[in-house]
């Protein structure tokens, strides 16, 4: 009896935070309209998405997004092992590279802001070091502007995998190690054919939950670097939702696009729990 | 060796844009139109005054404080009776709700957000913050439960029977017996939770619109298109919104990693 | 900071005063003229929020209202009022917000016509004609701009004009005498000014606004009324026409030519302008409120103001661009209506006039207003600008969508470097979109342009 009790709270914020919003924004998408005056619709919702321009090229913007998460996961794993052979000072390394993770990002979504305009602190730093050819206009331009997000996303969630990646290494038995650097193994094939291989599934991971965030979780680098700007190029699906749901009153496509995310995010969550039941899992994972 | 080259490049792009931030707000805006980087020519904390006094920050950030407070309390109580029944007991369901609770961990708020505000409409609680509180309690609980879950796994279940041959309820159990050898899992969720929820807009942005309801992160939204040609301003609110963040982290470091390497960071 | 610093506020203040003395007694009496709010011993209770919008049109103006706030709570005891002022790029965003809960401020603001009155077509308005007699609204100037089917929406406060600035030191050093009439001349002016190693003008178009004004100021020149953009609109034209879009052309001849600053994109409006005032740029568009704070910075013999530079062919072309720009109305959800309308009437009192002009520099949207108070050069040609016939903002035609989606976006193509067919498709997919997504506005729309 008692562990029915127990549960019920769990169960009850659940089923309100989670099942009663998704079953109803599944629901939704089948009306159009305002919050007050609806009507049914039926699939007219995801037909007038597919003729939004703004919305495709929200949907392709969170796929090119995507891209970031390979080198995400070789920069992590990269900088991971060379914290794991214990380079000095290594532990100041791994707090300066993790500390950009728990920031909040509207707070330093507004310094890159800042810094990535035509005329900002990065492009005077690269003018300064005679490398102005480099400089871009990184918030203004409609190609540039959604990679400039990325970059965001990058250099905040790389310090989640580094972390990740250093504790799975740390949890990894010395002497297989041993043995290939008696072996007379190089560096570099240690790394990759020893260490790297049996990080396999806390890579699995890592790319599963970083394309579940670039997918469905960037909402707040978006608004707040680009504003979805310049005309709506760097617009991603939570951003298109926000605008189209609250801004402008178009609930319907609004719900509609949210299935979509919640759809492809689905995919994504169902592959990370089928990874989560796999039966080895070394590195600190379950 | 070009590891250490390599990491010192790493942590200097890691705190760069920190530290453009921090001399940013420091200068007059005068003196960052003129030199956008680099040192400011006469530091200044004019702005963190004006921080302080022209734009409610200190309203929001109690807001935001008040918001997280009651959204880890809520939500690690919750998380914490459901981990004992899912841990210890046997009911039907059972393996549906842990499940459940594992995938929502990762469903995007956004999803979310349109019924839920509509139900707070209706509630008369939009523009309050229970709203955001009552919201966010429930996202964390899967998260927390999941991790206490694992952890009061690991508990000798010797102790547990010996407690209840002791004559305690589970309830007492949990109490005297679980909780306290939970505290690592406990802080760690905590931890976890807290910085998300401080840091977290979305849901903070759509459900509070009056100024002085809004938390810290809503906030600072505000101030970019009301001090646009501010921007030492503007960062120095920001500065202020991440040093609660980075301060809690430097004491807590090890209880976020161990939550973070269970796999799930949000 | 108020706009106008002390020396000039004494100077107008004392000219003023003397000229509504003088005409104190001819003015109409204060009950007539929009200073109801008065009466013995009010007793009234009420808690009011503002959703304030107008600094950016006009320095000053959110020091101007917290006064006139504190003066009539110490006239009206028992009264409340809450300033909350609110930002440019989501002034419509979050008021619809606001409005989708059926809860949220007593009094808001929207930029006039089409913000105001989609607003009100979907039922968050409350009609000011409603609660403030037609014989005290009979002074404000502009009403027409807000009024739908006989009813009267928002209470306009302010009217400016947005003149083309330029500096005149700037022009010498280039050997420019006259400011520009015509476009040609103005690339032209554009060219000289490169040479002399001057950067043309100064705009931001990172929020959109630089392309959203060009609509207004190039966008009408080649139609003979606004009707002809409201067929457009609804459908009855084709928008894709260079009557309707075509002005995307000289904003790209802008961009291509180097007159516009090289970080427009990253800018925002108010960034970009900045340029200006600090001498960085020989030309920008500002409203008369800012172009009067660059004066004030530059010195009033550097600053010259013109019309926009005159390209198209339509009768519109002639006309000048003052608008009441924001309104303020009385949301339907208020539970204060009565004592909302008072406090707008209050702020139409001639004494809260003047004190609106000696603040900001900019004209109140009242008839009260005494023309001879202005006492600059720069003040009166804005007065005999913005007091011309017919003018439009053409923006203000704009259903709140497609002004996002279109007429910001597609702006935001040219100055991002894009072309005019991509940015004329940007326009004309936002129409569409809006045709499609809102049944119920475009069916108000098409009944209001019937009118």
């Amino acid at each position: 009896m008692w562990p029915y009790l127990f549960v019920l709270p769990a169960v009850v914020a659940m089923g309100f935070g989670f099942v009663f919003p998704l079953v109803s924004v599944v629901r939704n998408s089948l009306y159009a309209g305002t919050f007050y005056q609806i009507q049914y619709v039926g699939l007219g919702n995801f037909r007038a998405l597919v003729d939004d321009n703004v919305f495709v090229h929200s949907l392709t913007n969170n796929l090119r997004l995507l891209l970031t998460v390979p080198v995400m996961t070789v920069l992590a794993l990269l900088i991971a092992v060379v914290l794991h052979d214990g380079v000095r000072a290594w532990r100041v390394h791994r707090s300066a590279v993790f500390l950009p993770y728990i920031l909040p990002a509207a707070g330093i979504g507004l310094a890159f802001g800042a810094l990535l305009q035509f005329n900002g602190a990065l492009n005077q730093a690269l003018r300064v070091l005679h490398l102005g050819f480099l400089a871009q206009d990184w918030l203004g331009s409609p190609r540039l502007a959604i990679w400039s997000v990325g970059g965001v996303v990058v250099w905040q969630q790389l310090g989640f995998g580094v972390v990740v990646f250093l504790a799975a290494l740390l949890s990894l038995p010395n002497e297989v190690v041993e043995a290939a650097r008696v072996d007379g193994a190089s560096w570099w094939q240690i790394q990759t054919q020893v260490q790297i291989p049996q990080l396999r599934s806390t890579i699995e991971f890592f790319v599963v939950t970083e394309a579940i965030t670039v997918l469905s979780w960037v909402f707040t680098y978006v608004y707040v670097v680009t504003g979805g700007g310049p005309a709506n190029s760097s617009s991603v699906m939570e951003f298109y939702i926000w605008r189209n749901g609250f801004a402008q009153g178009s609930v319907g496509l609004a719900n509609a696009a949210a299935v979509v995310v919640l759809v492809l995010a689905a995919v994504l969550i169902v592959v990370y729990l089928r990874l989560r039941r796999a039966p080895e899992n070394p590195g600190g994972v379950l | 060796m070009w590891r250490q080259v390599l990491l010192i490049a790493v942590t200097i792009a890691a705190l760069a844009p920190l530290s453009f931030m921090l001399l940013t707000s420091l200068k007059t805006p005068q003196d960052y139109a003129e030199h956008p980087l680099g040192l400011p020519s006469s530091p200044t904390l004019s702005n963190y005054v004006s921080a302080l006094t022209e734009v409610p920050t200190l309203r929001w950030a109690v807001n935001s404080l008040a918001v997280t407070v009651v959204a880890v309390l809520v939500s690690s109580t919750i998380a914490a009776l459901a981990a004992y029944a899912v841990a210890f007991g046997r009911f039907r369901g059972r393996s549906i709700v842990l499940s459940s609770a594992i995938g929502f961990i990762m469903v995007p708020p956004v999803v979310l957000l349109l019924p839920m505000f509509v139900v707070m409409v209706n509630l008369h609680l939009v523009n309050r913050l229970w709203s955001v509180m009552l919201f966010y309690s429930c996202l964390l609980v899967p998260f927390a439960m999941f991790f206490l879950v694992n952890f009061f796994q690991s508990v000798p279940r010797e102790l547990i029977e010996a407690s209840v041959m002791d004559g305690a309820g589970p309830l007492r159990t949990l109490r005297s017996v679980v909780l306290p050898l939970s505290r690592p899992a406990l802080v760690t969720i905590a931890v976890v939770n807290a910085v998300w929820a401080w840091n977290e807009l979305l849901v903070a942005l759509v459900f509070l619109q009056d100024e002085s309801q809004r938390t810290l992160m809503a906030g600072l939204t505000l101030l970019q298109g009301r001090y646009v040609s501010n921007q030492p301003l503007v960062l120095s609110v920001a500065v202020l919104s991440i040093v609660p963040v980075a301060v809690f982290y430097l004491f807590t470091q090890r209880s976020f990693v161990r939550g973070l390497t269970a796999g799930m960071g949000k | 900071m108020f706009g106008q610093g002390s020396r000039r506020t004494a100077g107008i203040a004392i000219a003023a005063a003397v000229a509504v003395a003088a005409a104190g007694c001819t003015a109409s009496s204060p009950s007539g003229g929009g200073g109801a709010s008065g009466g013995a011993g009010n007793a009234e209770k009420a808690n009011l929020t503002y959703w304030y919008w107008g600094e950016s049109d006009a320095p000053g103006a959110n020091n101007w209202m917290k006064a006139r706030i504190a003066d009539y709570q110490k006239l009206h005891p028992g009264v409340k009022i809450k300033l909350v002022p609110q930002s440019t790029d989501t002034l419509i965003g979050a008021f619809t917000t606001a409005a989708q809960t059926k809860s949220g401020p007593d009094i808001a603001t929207q930029w006039a016509t089409i913000p105001v009155l989609s607003q009100a077509w979907s039922g968050a308005v409350a009609p000011v004609s409603d609660y403030v007699p037609e014989n005290q609204r009979s002074q404000w100037i502009g009403t027409q701009e807000n009024t739908d089917k006989g009813k009267l929406y928002a209470v306009p406060l302010y009217v400016i004009g947005v003149p083309l600035a330029y500096n005149k030191a700037l022009f010498a050093k280039a050997n420019i005498t006259d400011p520009p009439r015509t476009f040609d001349d103005l690339l032209g002016d554009c060219r000289k000014l490169k040479a002399a190693g001057v950067t043309p003008i100064g705009m931001g178009n990172k929020d959109g606004y630089f392309g959203a004004w060009f609509f207004s100021n190039f966008g009408k020149q080649n139609l003979d009324s606004t009707e002809e953009l409201k067929k457009a609109i609804i459908g009855k034209a084709d928008i894709t026409d260079p009557k309707y879009t075509g002005f995307y052309e000289p904003m790209h001849q802008l961009k291509s030519n180097g007159c516009l600053n090289d970080d427009i994109a990253s800018l925002t409006l108010d960034q970009g302008m900045a340029k200006f005032g600090s001498g960085q740029a020989a030309m920008a568009w500002g409203t008369d409120g800012i172009v009067n704070g660059w004066a004030q910075k530059l010195g009033a013999d550097k600053v010259g103001i013109t019309r926009t530079p005159k390209w198209g062919t339509g009768k519109l072309a002639d006309v000048y661009n003052t608008t009441q720009s924001s309104s303020a109305f009385i949301t339907s959800w208020s539970q204060n209506k009565k004592a909302a309308a008072q406090f707008l009437l209050f702020l139409h009192e001639p004494k809260n006039l003047k004190s609106w002009y000696e603040a900001t520099g900019i004209f109140p949207a009242d008839k009260q207003f005494q023309p001879s108070s202005i006492k600059d050069d720069l003040g009166r040609q804005m007065w005999d600008l913005d007091s011309s016939d017919g003018a439009v903002w053409l923006e203000n035609y704009l259903p709140p969508s497609v002004d996002g989606d279109g007429n910001l976006a597609a702006g935001q193509v040219i100055t991002s470097g894009g072309s005019v067919a991509e940015a004329v498709d940007t326009f004309r997919k936002a129409v569409e979109k809006w045709r499609s997504q809102n049944p119920v506005e475009v069916k108000n729309y098409t009944a209001w342009a019937a009118q």
